[in-house]
């Protein structure tokens, strides 16, 4: 077993002058290019200590794929001989389950308890002492695990589907372009979900009810345990006015073609939105927290 | 026999008062537990606000099988605990079990009374509120039989996911860790039991109902308390195999777990 890499690794080999364009590159842009770097390594070696475990990711690929099968199986028999239902057909349902299963691990579906083991552990205090915005960090290491999820699970899953199944796919080179930026756009959206659920952990000795809470909804509300469309009309305007749906919904539907013109570019101007609130969210409560932070321990 | 009783109630006893002692957290762990194996029931439900059938089974029916395999499990996880595969590979890593193995006590008994998990009650009850709206929504023809056979076959569904857990422990004798293989077939086998197999595709209703005995779990027994006729013809006492292919199940592994111990090497920790 490859021991996993250490970020204090990372910090050292960012710490040194000569790897870095700043040194020479003075003045704001210079400055900017330096955490960009800094961004890019630290999310480049998040993604590497995701590697190593090939093995889990198949075992875990496999546990997927038979969960995709039992819960295609469920929403295929919901159409009972039907060609469609509620706009989706055998063909978009057994997609969505491919594509939801695929998503768990880039989005974190079953939860995510970084950032508050790191602050009941008292780690906190290196990440605060980093070279580069705790925001940044967070977001560069959870961008690297993402990547590597999206690696080692959702796209074999996706294609392990497409080999043995008749799935939908994007039919245009803007469908697929559409795709990538919801994809985008989700995975951020849902970092920024999970790192202000995580903030609880500065408020709160025991925050990880709060947090199954959290992810519960998530499951519930943003089309990963049951289609949208299969929801009744008053939970789905519900959900609505929720950030939730652009998690997972909205990427199932811009694959699937279900968003086409000013609809998609409609859909997507929401889920940046959401995105963009939510990050400034996180980032005005992470200030209040830094102020509220003791660190225990000797 | 007697005194090993005694022994696996102070064990259970001293966890439940350890874990009851910071009873805000306890609370908050048990709703936690009961929202989200509540939410994925949920979904189901709420899917029943558009669909009135799966599989030919309405809202109430297959909330009997869901709220029945969901108790069973809940149950077997509390008694269980010990050996599920998690928590056994962990305590081989560490080498408690060659403490275990060390102290003048049968080591099942000690198993059975490590890992006593009280907020798993919280999945029991969730079960056992959606199989109250099975009870008032499908209708059932209450015999004297049924409700004799019903406590037997949540007994048989404990034995058959308990042997299920036991196998996977002993697993990780050799491998140290949960075998992904297993949790297919413990949680995989509590979602499928959770559908009528009418849902499934021939293939893998065969499967599970041949090679890994699921479908006589729950499945058969839920036709014969809500008189429904069998559709794959099976003989007509497939119902009332619950109880036995639990037991079984449950012999199976505890030999397999006993051929486990004679060859336990420890990982020297």
């Amino acid at each position: 077993m490859v021991p996993p890499l250490t970020l204090e690794y990372a910090g050292r080999s960012m710490t040194s002058p000569p790897a870095l364009p700043s040194a020479s590159a003075p003045g704001a842009r210079g400055e900017l290019l330096a955490s960009a770097r800094l961004f890019v390594e630290v999310a480049r070696l998040a993604l590497r200590r995701q590697l190593a475990y090939r093995a889990a990711a198949f075992a875990g690929l496999v546990t997927n794929l038979f969960f995709g099968l039992l819960r295609s199986s469920v929403l295929l028999a919901l159409l009972a001989g039907q060609d469609s239902a509620y706009g989706l057909g055998a063909r978009d349902l057994v997609t969505y389950t491919a594509l939801t299963q695929g998503l768990i691990v880039y989005l974190s579906l079953f939860g995510w308890w970084d950032l508050m083991q790191n602050v009941y552990r008292g780690d906190v205090a290196t990440d605060l002492m980093r070279p580069m915005s705790f925001y940044g960090f967070w977001l560069a290491q959870d961008a690297g695990r993402a990547l590597a999820g999206l690696l080692m699970r959702g796209l074999p899953l996706v294609l392990a589907y497409a080999l043995f199944f008749p799935i939908v796919t994007p039919t245009s080179p803007t469908g697929w372009a559409a795709f990538l930026v919801s994809l985008l756009l989700a995975g951020l959206l849902s970092f920024a979900y999970r790192f202000l659920v995580n903030l609880a952990a500065f408020w709160s000795p025991d925050a990880r009810g709060i947090g199954r809470f959290a992810f519960t909804i998530v499951g519930l509300l943003s089309g990963f345990l049951m289609p949208l469309a299969f929801l009744p009309g008053w939970l789905r305007e519900a959900a609505g006015f929720t950030p939730f749906p652009h998690m997972v919904g909205t990427v199932v539907d811009v694959w699937l073609g279900k968003l086409q013109g000013a609809a998609l570019a409609r859909a997507l101007c929401e889920q940046a939105a959401w995105t963009v609130a939510l990050v400034l969210l996180g980032r005005w409560l992470l200030g209040r927290a830094r102020r509220r932070l003791e660190i225990g321990g000797g | 026999m007697l005194a090993h009783l005694g022994l696996y109630r102070r064990l259970v006893l001293a966890q439940v008062r350890s874990q009851l002692r910071y009873r805000a957290s306890f609370v908050m762990d048990v709703l936690a537990v009961m929202v989200t194996s509540g939410a994925e029931f949920a979904a189901v439900g709420l899917v029943f606000a558009s669909f009135d059938r799966v599989g030919g089974w309405r809202l109430g029916e297959v909330a009997f099988l869901y709220g029945l395999v969901e108790l069973s499990f809940g149950l077997m996880d509390l008694v269980f605990g010990g050996f599920d595969p998690d928590f056994m590979g962990a305590a081989v890593r560490r080498g408690e079990l060659d403490k275990l193995l060390l102290r003048p006590a049968p080591l099942a008994l000690q198993v059975f009374g490590s890992e006593f998990q009280l907020r798993r009650l919280g999945k029991v009850l969730v079960g056992t509120l959606i199989f109250a709206l099975a009870v008032s929504l499908a209708g059932i023809d209450w015999t004297p039989a049924k409700v004799l056979y019903l406590p037997l076959v949540v007994l048989g569904m404990i034995m058959f996911f308990g042997g299920l857990f036991v196998i996977g422990g002993t697993i990780t004798f050799w491998t140290v860790e949960s075998v992904q293989a297993m949790n297919v077939l413990t949680y995989g086998g509590l979602t499928l039991m959770s559908y009528p197999m009418t849902v499934y595709t021939a293939s893998l209703r065969r499967l599970f109902t041949y090679v890994v005995p699921a479908a006589f779990l729950n499945y058969y027994p839920a036709l014969y308390f809500l008189g429904r006729p069998d559709p794959f013809g099976l003989p007509g006492f497939a119902p009332f195999l619950a109880p036995l292919v639990g037991a079984f199940t449950l012999a199976a592994a505890f030999v397999f777990w006993r051929f486990g111990l004679r060859h336990y090497g420890s990982t020297g920790t």
